[in-house]
């Protein structure tokens, strides 16, 4: 008897578009929003550009990427140049973030090209962000030369951990060594650096973990994220636990992994200011921010996520479907969604509330013309009482225990 | 009068052909123009046309000309389930032949024989019908042997048709003329009209159908339920062509409907009798017997504040399903809900499918369970609808189950499986008999409890689909019964509770508490969960806390996709019902049907 999939139960109407028409690409123009004439989208000012190439795909990875087929850089940026190109005017940005995949592991040339496309297409404001994500193995002195040249001012370096055996089950191609190097490297010459952690693998103790950790606060970074080996659906992680080959760790463990994270990292002065990234004052990613704060953003490339004018629509996953698509002139567009104020507003909310600071529910409602203390006040009480959520006026803020039961509280906000 | 008149009905056992040879017929008679057709045309619920299957039966009239003769044809299309059986007795009644349809290929099943039986002691004439000739394996000599074997057919009587490409369809037509008897009745005498069955429209009201045993009846004719009682003028009459078409009047031997401006189809009492409104009143015919719910369960919203809206819903329901009956019940646990009562697991499955559809409320519902009797140490018989109403064992003298007897029809290589299987369910044989060379009929004494669940299941997995089953009630046993009841953090969930063999109790004990942990999501805290029978626990299950409730990576491209997998989860939630403060899921209530099985 399933009936898990009724659209009319979530109580409002979410249009989901599956987008495999012969259209070509289009931007979704401001449309008014029934019965709130005067309400306007958020105009985007940041930007996500994907960049599918990668060495070969690591065991939990399920993003859309491209092991190993440099051949095909040219024909991207080709489809990156023709999907740029329905912009229209360049639309400058405060913060541009290029993600992968690995888009370092694109050739100098192609690197260039894809620095000339985007900064013509979206300009970057003074004092804006410019984030590159990269493997510590792809560091060299020219690489940053380069991005530094180019305007790079943060470095994203998915180090995972320092310790051998755990690089080796997550299938990292770097040693420790290379990954002190790289920061350093990286450290010298952008000088914003952040990098990413992985914990909860199997087999790893809490004093393994501390051992990471303590590694990585000695170097030179302003910003950590840290992450508990999540196990994505179709990833090669996922069956081999299904299969029972793997045995992940105590929830305890993880729980204690976690609180060591938020501890090390305050010592070390990183502020934890979402649920898995700790900076030093100054350097939280201003990127990362506009997505949990609903702002709008661009979204280039295979599998990219944008939302701009109420609409998020998601770029074709496959690189191969993308190349396709905008060579024969098409949309790459796979879903689209119309959300409605009342949906931005929950979203905001479930999403804002990751963040350490908090969100400010009278804040989004004049944003939106939506209150999300009444429309959801009962779930919002029960999260009060139980003690995930920390209310003052209209500001709600996870608590420690809230913290690890964000997804209750999220919940309770949509 | 009526001797060019020929009432009949088609039965068969379920997926046979008769809808889709309902089909020809209304295609031979042009009653149904060839561009209007449509597979299995009669079968026009929604939840017909998804299943596939027949669920009520229906009438129609048809004109034919034969020979330079005119005759009227009334069919009723039957369903085939054994659930639905009431709607072919009362179909029986109202007609002088029955077209006993059977599948070349599978030939006789379970329900043919029941049917065919059914049609015999109504005194119809039987027309054997093998349909699906057509198909490649069609075996028609054998099949016909099967019936002459089982039912005492004459094979040279067999008409053989295929109801898919119409070939055998005008010899079936002449021999419904020929052998069908015309109904008798008398013309002149005072009006005597059988109701059948009956329908609902949002516009016109309660549709009474019926069937004219003597006399005629008029439009704006004064009529009388001699049951009910009550009196009516006649809006409308007509026949169903297969649409409602009004006409003047209805003749004796005539299929046809009435409309009454009657509210309510609990005005209309199916196996009623219609007659005039003055002292020459026709005697009231015998009737029907009363349909017999087979299975029960709780009904109960998910939020409490949705019980008025799940009454009127099922008061709707009822409108249209007298079928089905349901009173208010109140369980410590679910709250405030209803005990609904079914004709089967599969009727049970279709009303909870139609109140989904047509309301918006949410439903737990609980584990189906049969009715008990129960004689008490002070000599009362109570009649146990909820397994949670079963007192304590001190003060039972006798716990009495249902028993039906089934007849299971199976190739003769899977005679040991079912052997096994019935044994395994209680089953006390009565008899074995051959049917052609390769098909067996068992016959069991079976409890109820044991076949409602699954036992069709497990038959069709046991005989690679070959095997069919149909059963009928027999009648109340003295047995071993014995009520378990399960715990959670201590507190005993009434609606949680089942009836089980004394012998089975600490196998289905263990087994529910291991699936109840499988199926209470984690909590802030540790749930335990137990079974005992009185104050002895049998099994002890425990849901360790949930520490942790947080995506880890969540940014822009996960934004659409993390929300979607939230409100899921939400949705999920909606289906629980907490139980202290404890959230328990439809699934889990369901989870005390597990541990049917014996232990390997
Ligand atoms: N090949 C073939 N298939 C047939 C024939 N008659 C019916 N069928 C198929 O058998 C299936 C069942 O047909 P129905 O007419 O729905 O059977 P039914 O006896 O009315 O079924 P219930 O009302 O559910 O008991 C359908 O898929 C039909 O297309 C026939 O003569 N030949
Ligand atoms: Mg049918």
């Amino acid at each position: 008897m399933g009936r898990e999939t009724d659209p009319r139960c979530f109580g409002r109407a979410i249009e989901t578009v599956a987008l495999n028409s012969a259209e070509p690409p289009t931007e979704h123009v401001a449309e008014a929003v029934p019965g709130q004439p005067d309400f306007v989208w958020p105009t985007p000012r940041n930007a996500y550009v994907h960049v599918p190439f990668c060495r070969h795909r690591c065991g939990y990875c399920h993003f859309s990427v491209l092991p190993g087929r440099l051949d095909l850089a040219e024909p991207y940026l080709d489809a990156l140049e023709a999907e740029l190109r329905v912009l229209g005017s360049p639309r400058p940005v405060e913060t541009l973030f290029i993600g992968g995949g690995t888009p370092t592991r694109l050739p100098p040339q192609q690197l260039g090209r894809l620095f000339d496309l985007l900064e013509t297409a979206l300009p970057l404001a003074t004092g804006g962000e410019l984030s590159v994500e990269a493997n510590p193995e792809d560091i060299t002195p020219d690489l940053v030369r380069l991005l530094a040249d180019r305007g790079v001012n943060r470095i994203s370096l998915g180090v995972q951990s320092f310790s051998a055996p755990k690089l080796r089950l997550l299938q990292r191609s770097h040693d420790r060594r290379s990954a002190c190097d790289a920061v350093a490297m990286a450290a010298a010459k952008i000088g914003n650096v952040s990098i990413d952690l992985i914990f909860a693998v199997p087999g790893e103790t809490p004093e393994a973990w501390r051992s990471d950790l303590a590694t990585a606060l000695e170097l030179p970074i302003t910003h950590l994220s840290t992450y508990s080996l999540t196990y994505e659906k179709g990833t090669e992680f996922w069956s081999r636990r299904s299969r029972g080959e793997w045995v992940t760790i105590a929830e305890e463990d993880d729980v204690s992994m976690y609180r060591d994270a938020r501890q090390l990292c305050e010592r070390a002065g990183l502020r934890q200011y979402e649920i898995s990234n700790f900076a030093c004052p100054g350097f939280r990613c201003r990127h990362n921010l506009a997505y949990w704060q609903g702002r709008g953003w661009y979204a280039l490339g295979p599998g990219a996520a944008k939302f701009v004018n109420g609409y998020r629509e998601v770029n074709h996953r496959s690189p191969t479907t993308y190349l396709r698509r905008l060579q024969e002139g098409r949309s790459p567009v796979a879903e689209s969604e119309r959300i409605t104020p009342t949906q931005w507003a929950c979203e905001r909310a479930a999403f804002g509330v990751r963040m350490l600071d908090g969100i400010d529910l009278e804040e989004i409602r004049r944003d939106t013309g939506i209150c999300v203390a009444t429309l959801r006040g009962r779930a919002i009480r029960e999260c009060v009482e139980r003690g995930w959520l920390s209310v003052a006026g209209s500001h709600y803020r996870l608590t420690d225990a809230g913290l690890l039961m964000a997804d209750g509280v999220a919940t309770a906000f949509l | 009068m009526t001797e060019h008149i020929r009432n009949f009905c088609i039965i068969a056992h379920i997926d046979h052909g008769k809808s889709t040879l309902a089909d020809r017929l209304l295609e031979y008679t042009g009653t149904v123009q060839k561009r209007q057709m449509k597979e299995q045309l009669l079968d026009d619920l929604d939840l017909e046309r998804q299943r596939g299957i027949t669920i009520k039966a229906r009438a129609v009239s048809m004109r034919l000309q034969l020979d330079g003769q005119a005759y009227e044809l009334n069919l009723i299309d039957t369903p085939g389930h054994v659930d639905f059986h009431y709607e072919v007795s009362r179909s029986l009644a109202c007609c002088e032949g029955a077209l006993l349809l059977v599948d070349a290929f599978q030939g006789v099943e379970a329900q043919t024989v029941a049917n065919a039986y059914a049609a015999m002691e109504h005194d119809l004439k039987i027309i054997p019908v093998i349909n699906k000739i057509d198909l490649a394996y069609a075996r028609p000599e054998e099949v016909a042997e099967e019936m002459h074997q089982t039912l005492g057919i004459d094979p040279d009587d067999c008409v053989k048709v295929s109801a898919k490409t119409g070939v055998g369809v005008d010899e079936l037509v002449r021999s419904i003329v020929r052998l069908v008897p015309a109904p008798g009745g008398d013309a002149k005498g005072p009006l005597q009209a059988m109701v059948f069955d009956s329908s609902y429209d949002d516009y016109r009201g309660a549709i009474t159908y019926i069937r004219m045993m003597n006399g005629t009846v008029r439009k704006g004719q004064k009529i009388r339920f001699l049951r009910a009682g009550s009196q009516h003028e006649i809006i409308e009459l007509g026949q169903f062509v297969p649409g409602r078409k009004p006409c003047d009047e209805l003749k004796v031997g005539q299929v046809g409907y009435l409309i009454c401006n009657i509210k309510s189809l609990g005005d209309v009492h199916i196996g009623d009798t219609i007659s005039t409104t003055g002292n020459d009143a026709a005697e009231p015919l015998p009737g029907y017997d009363r349909p017999k719910r087979m299975v029960y369960c709780g009904l109960f919203p998910s939020d409490g504040q949705d019980f008025s809206e799940l009454r009127e819903a099922l008061e709707r329901l009822a409108i249209n399903d007298p079928s089905f009956e349901f009173e208010p019940e109140t369980s410590d646990a679910l709250g405030f809900g209803f005990r609904c009562g079914f004709l089967g697991l599969l009727h049970m499955e279709i009303v909870q499918q139609r109140l989904e559809q047509e309301s918006d409320v949410d439903l737990v519902q609980t584990a189906p369970n049969v009715t008990y009797e129960i004689i008490t140490k002070r000599g009362d018989t109570l009649t146990i609808h909820k397994p949670q109403d079963v007192p304590d064992s001190g003060d039972i003298e006798e716990f009495r189950q249902p028993i039906v007897r089934c007849n299971i029809v199976v190739p003769i290589e899977y005679i040991g499986a079912i052997m096994k299987l019935a044994q395994e369910r209680r089953g006390i044989q009565r008899s074995q008999e051959y049917i052609g060379t390769q098909r067996a009929m068992l016959t069991y004494d079976i409890p109820l409890a044991e076949v409602i669940y699954d036992l069709h299941d497990k038959i069709k997995s046991a005989t690679r689909g070959y095997g069919t089953l149909d059963y009928e009630m027999v009648g109340y046993e003295a047995a071993d019964l014995c009520r378990l009841d399960i715990l959670v953090n201590g507190n005993r969930v009434d609606a949680l509770s089942v009836v089980c063999n004394k012998a089975d109790a600490d196998r289905r004990g263990r087994a529910v508490a291991k699936k109840l942990k499988a199926e209470i999501e984690r909590h802030m805290f540790e749930v335990a969960v137990q079974a005992a029978i009185g104050s002895r626990v049998i099994a002890r299950e425990t849901v360790p806390a949930m520490r942790k409730n947080v995506t880890a990576k969540c940014y822009g491209g996960d934004i659409t996709r993390k929300r979607k997998l939230l409100q899921k989860q939400k949705e999920g939630k909606k289906r629980m019902k907490a139980v202290g403060n404890v959230e328990i899921s439809q699934k889990a209530f369901m989870a005390v049907l597990s541990g049917g099985e014996p232990e390997q």
